[in-house]
């Protein structure tokens, strides 16, 4: 009898249950949707932050090679003022391998050019990097140095003899795209000649340099597997106290606290790690980077936090109101069950089962749906997919449970006070 | 001439024939009792001439007025104007007082007055409820309220759906003797009931069986014989 | 007469509404609760999408100067009152900071240095970013700051006395460090000390080298200033740092666009919500809207009096949500930003009306379809 109630009861009410498992499904979706986004949005945002270029700097333990602003420094020093280049690939084989992003060694000098001296950078622009695992990356300052425009071409490093010039210099030289410029370099005077591939600006003091391939300096200048610098992207934590005291002095941490730091991504913790990967360096964060996307990506995270507050708890609230407006709409069916001799609890069992079925067909439609919209943000947004998190799961879970049982309380309770007559009476 | 006139009056939905050549005419100040089992039609054919329904064929003519053939929209000014309603489930709006509940015809109808309203509640005897709510009242009150309205715009026909069905024996012979001062003051009613008693206060009793007039009657030969449920 | 039968219908009508939202409270409460929560988080939803531009373009500002004024053409050098035309053109309360620098080379301890000349107060705002170890030089000191780098060559810790010798000048000075800046960049291989002190020592008064420029405004508004700043002040060649706007830029539109869907998909699902709840409750009375049309009610007149309904209730859910929301969206603004918003009373006026026009669709549907029943149909039936 009482399966014969609930299905009558079902398909009679289908429709408006429909209605409310359909509320249901979309509360559920946005819970589901916006708990995914605030759980990756850190990540995304992070990865969005690394536009901003490197956050780390890789020097030479030994003391660094004074640059000078007028004249030409006598030629390079002797060693210990230089990183191998062989160690560069080792950035990728620490603990914190997969949060670095991209990576460019360089090597600078002053030479003559024309009338006047310019700075000489020979770097990576787009390299094919094969790692010892066998894993083969590309980095360059392409990618780390995003906010460059180019008017022509961007160098290959296979082509030895290329170069680019920024905009400020090939402007004061007389410099365009295709013409071939000699540098006279230091040391033995060599005289070399790089064909231009293309202007840069760069909105910063690269614009007055001349940007050519690594292997062509380091040939130029006998410094053959040599390099004076690695600039590093990483993707970091925000940093903390335990970050800040241990970047002061990382032996003054206790085991514990230090093998948390260790494996932790802060900045200091990269930092620390690729010193051990790479030797004789010191490795730095570019505090103008690694603090203010710290700032950022907190305040990011917060922000989306409350957002996502408001928005659950208005469609929680929202969801149970429709629920007890829902119940005490039908209060005269339920009148009828109980003057046809239904007792309180056949009523309370029959509305709870039907509570439960509505919430959990909605409550499943709408995770997968909720999904799917976390997809559409991740891609409108980011450009990329948000990662589904299982830990959303059980909150979702707990918050249809939540919903419903609140929404039905005061519906319930006064529906058990009902008087059959006066509800059958339309009183 | 008479008031109402029904000339081969048939309802048909669907399938279903739900009233079948019905001829039917009433005098102005007469009081005809419609009895007949359910699913009989009675309901429908109340429905019909108390304009909350079209008849799909045949000819319905009140006041000398032919509305069979009439938009919606002007069969809704004719009830207005012309027919008061009460009902077996004394429908009532439930968040306003008596009184209010009154002057909501009035509003339909022409202008809300309530001292016409008060009135009303007095010749029902219920002017000192007129501030209370129908969740206040008892059932026959309630059914007493329903009665001033169906009065208040002065109706050429009173419809009543088993005015009594709900109410216990003291408050249906308290609604019974009211309608029977409304004959007395020469208003013309049409009552469905089942109940040969009730039947017994009318002049003149139909008996509908399966859409048809199956009989009628002078009240005093058979209706008090018949046993219908 | 005509004028007061108007009155005394209006009146009716009037009462039929107030009754009908006031002695029905717990559905009322239900009606209005599920306007005043829609609203609440369209108000507070839209007033932070508006807000997060201008509070996030804030934070973005510890990334450091975005404006550069250089001097014009093949200038070493500008003077300090054609830095002061330039950014007096600035809007004031958008401006963080303007630090300018003046370069040139000392020997510190003998050793061979580039100097930088600058008021250090403004480097505080414009490039919150260094790290001290040690003290901030005071107003008005001769103290200096030295760069890690130089401070770990030359071993110098923060309290030491050095020996200041400028270019071209033989007499010595001597100078407290004051403290080490650390900021992984070039500020590390370059000593600090007051401009004007610096200025004095050259026999430079009155010029810099550059300013940098800390001020919140887009690459739009900022590439504006730059066109504005280049045509009134000849003598300055005004350049965007283009790794901070740009970056900024991007980070930002993204962040705008992921406030914008998601506000979007809230406000979905709270219309719905709103919307389902009232045609739940205004279904439970078509009894009553069945009785109406028994008692001569033309379907206009219904509709009205539920519309009337509608209305008064989505003004006032409106006005408490718009309330709560900007509440909400202040709450937002000081904990995570730690500044206040002011009132937009556009958002305001943009939640009431859209509360009131849902509310009142949100009862139209259910009543229109109510109405279109026979009222035999409703008053006879279940």
């Amino acid at each position: 009898m009482f399966w014969q109630m609930l299905k009558g009861a079902l398909v009679r009410q289908s429709r408006k249950m429909f209605m409310v498992a359909i509320t249901i499904a979309l509360g559920v979706s946005l819970t589901t949707a916006m708990l995914n986004v605030m759980l990756d949005v850190g990540d995304k945002v992070n990865r969005e932050l690394k536009a901003y270029g490197a956050n780390i700097t890789v020097t030479p333990r030994a003391a660094s090679v004074l640059r000078d602003i007028y004249g030409l420094e006598s030629g390079p020093g002797g060693a210990g003022q230089y990183l191998q280049e062989a160690d560069v690939g080792k950035l990728k084989t620490i603990f914190w391998a997969n949060n670095i992003v991209g990576f460019a060694p360089s090597l600078e000098t002053k030479a003559i050019a024309g009338t006047g001296d310019v700075t000489v950078v020979g770097t990576w622009f787009n390299r094919q990097l094969e790692l010892p695992t066998g894993e083969v990356v590309e980095t360059g300052i392409k990618e780390l140095k995003s906010w460059w425009t180019v008017e022509g071409n961007w160098v290959s490093d296979t082509d030895i003899n290329s170069a680019m010039v920024g905009s400020t210099l090939a402007h004061k030289l007389g410099i365009h795209t295709g013409d071939t410029v000699e540098l006279v370099l230091p040391g033995d005077s060599r005289r070399e000649k790089v064909t231009v591939q293309g202007l840069f600006n760069s909105g910063g003091p690269e614009d007055e340099q001349i940007f050519v391939t690594l292997p062509f300096l380091q040939k130029a200048l006998n410094l053959e597997g040599k390099v004076g610098k690695i600039e590093v992207s990483a993707i970091t934590t925000p940093e903390n106290d335990l970050a800040r005291k241990a970047a002061h002095d990382p032996q003054s941490l206790s085991l514990k606290d230090w093998e948390t730091w260790y494996c932790t991504a802060y900045v200091s913790s990269i930092a620390y790690q690729i010193e051990e990967a790479v030797s004789g360096s010191r490795a730095k964060p570019v505090r103008q980077v690694a603090e203010s996307e710290g700032t950022i990506l907190q305040k990011t995270q917060l922000l989306m936090l409350l957002i996502t507050v408001l928005s659950l708890a208005g469609s929680a609230l929202g969801i149970s109101n429709l629920l007890t407006a829902n119940m005490m709409e039908r209060s005269r069916e339920f009148g009828l069950l109980k003057a046809l001799g239904a007792t309180d609890g056949d009523v309370l069992l029959l509305t709870l089962t039907e509570i439960i079925l509505t919430g959990l067909a909605g409550g499943v439609a709408g995770y997968f749906l909720g999904l799917g919209f976390a997809q559409i943000i991740g891609q409108n947004v980011f450009g990329s997919a948000v990662a589904i998190n299982m830990m959303v799961i059980p909150w979702v879970i707990l918050s249809v449970i939540l919903i419903t049982l609140v929404g039905s309380l005061p519906a319930i309770r006064m529906l058990l006070s009902l008087r059959p007559a006066a509800v059958l009476h339309g009183r | 001439m008479s008031l109402l006139e029904l000339q081969n009056v048939s309802m048909i939905y669907g399938n279903v024939k739900a009233l079948q050549e019905i001829d039917l005419t009433v005098q102005q100040g007469e009081w005809l009792a419609l009895m007949g089992p359910s699913g009989s039609g009675k309901t429908t054919l109340m429905n019909i001439i108390g304009c909350m329904d079209k008849a799909s064929s045949g000819s319905i003519v009140l006041d000398g007025i032919d509305f069979s053939d009439v938009t919606a929209g002007n069969l809704t000014m004719l009830r207005r104007e012309k027919i008061g309603l009460v009902f077996q489930q004394f429908h009532l709006i439930p968040y306003l007082t008596a009184v209010e509940n009154i002057m909501v015809a009035q509003y339909y109808h022409s202008m809300p007055d309530e001292q016409e309203a008060l009135a009303a509640l007095e010749r029902v005897g219920l002017k000192e409820r007129a501030r209370h709510l129908p969740s206040q009242l008892s059932g026959g009150e309630q059914q007493r309220v329903c009665i001033a309205r169906a009065l208040i715009n002065y109706p050429m026909l009173i419809l009543a759906d088993e005015p009594t069905g709900n109410l216990d024996e003291a408050n249906a012979k308290i609604v019974l003797e009211f309608f029977q001062q409304l004959h007395r003051e020469g208003h013309t009613i049409i009552m469905v009931t089942h109940d040969p008693r009730v039947a017994e206060l009318a002049e003149r009793c139909i008996i509908l069986e399966h859409g048809r007039i199956a009989d009628r009657m002078d009240r005093r030969i058979v209706c008090r014989e018949e046993e219908v449920s | 007469m005509a004028g007061d039968k108007k009155m005394t219908k209006y009146s009716m009508y009037t009462k039929m509404i107030w009754h009908a939202l006031l002695r029905r409270r717990s559905r009322m409460l239900i009606a209005l609760m599920a306007v005043a929560i829609g609203a609440t988080v369209v108000s507070g939803l839209v007033t932070i999408y508006y807000d997060v531009p201008r509070q996030m373009g804030r934070e973005f500002r510890s990334y450091g100067a975005n404006l550069l004024l250089t001097p014009a053409g093949d200038q070493q050098i500008i003077s300090e009152s054609l830095v002061s035309n330039a950014t007096s053109l600035l809007q004031a309360d958008k401006l963080i900071g303007i630090a300018p620098y003046l370069y040139d080379r000392v020997k510190v301890n003998e050793q061979p240095l580039q100097v930088a000349g600058t008021r250090f107060q403004s480097v505080k705002k414009v490039s919150p970013y260094w790290q001290i170890r040690g003290n901030w030089p005071e107003d008005q000191s001769e103290d200096i700051v030295i760069g890690a780098d130089i401070a770990e060559r030359l071993k110098i810790e923060p309290g030491q006395q050095v020996t200041l010798t400028v270019a071209g000048n033989d007499t010595e000075k001597k100078v407290k460090v004051a403290g080490i800046v650390r900021t992984g960049g070039p500020e590390e291989e370059f000593v600090f000390l007051d401009l004007s002190l610096l200025q004095q020592m050259l026999h430079k008064e009155g010029v810099v080298s550059i300013a940098q420029v800390s001020i919140t405004a887009n690459e739009a508004e900022l590439t504006a200033l730059t066109q504005k700043i280049g045509q009134q002040v000849p003598g300055v060649a005004p350049r965007l740092v283009k790794q901070v706007t740009q970056s900024e830029q991007t980070v930002l539109g993204k962040l705008q666009a992921l406030v914008y869907l998601v506000t979007i998909v809230v406000l979905l699902l709270t219309l719905i919500c709103v919307a389902t709840t009232m045609m739940a409750v205004v279904t439970e009375r078509r009894k009553e809207i069945g009785l109406k049309k028994a008692l001569g009610a033309e379907n206009r007149s219904i509709i009205l009096e539920f519309l009337g309904e509608g209305l008064a209730l989505g003004a006032l859910g409106g006005l408490m949500g718009t309330i709560l929301g900007f509440f909400f969206a202040q709450a937002v603004s000081v904990n995570v930003f730690g500044r206040i918003i002011s009132f937009q009373p556009l958002i305001a006026l943009l939640a009431l009306v859209v509360s009131i026009v849902v509310t009142g669709l949100a009862c139209l549907i259910p009543v229109k379809i109510a109405t279109d029943v026979e009222p035999a149909i409703v008053l006879r039936g279940e």
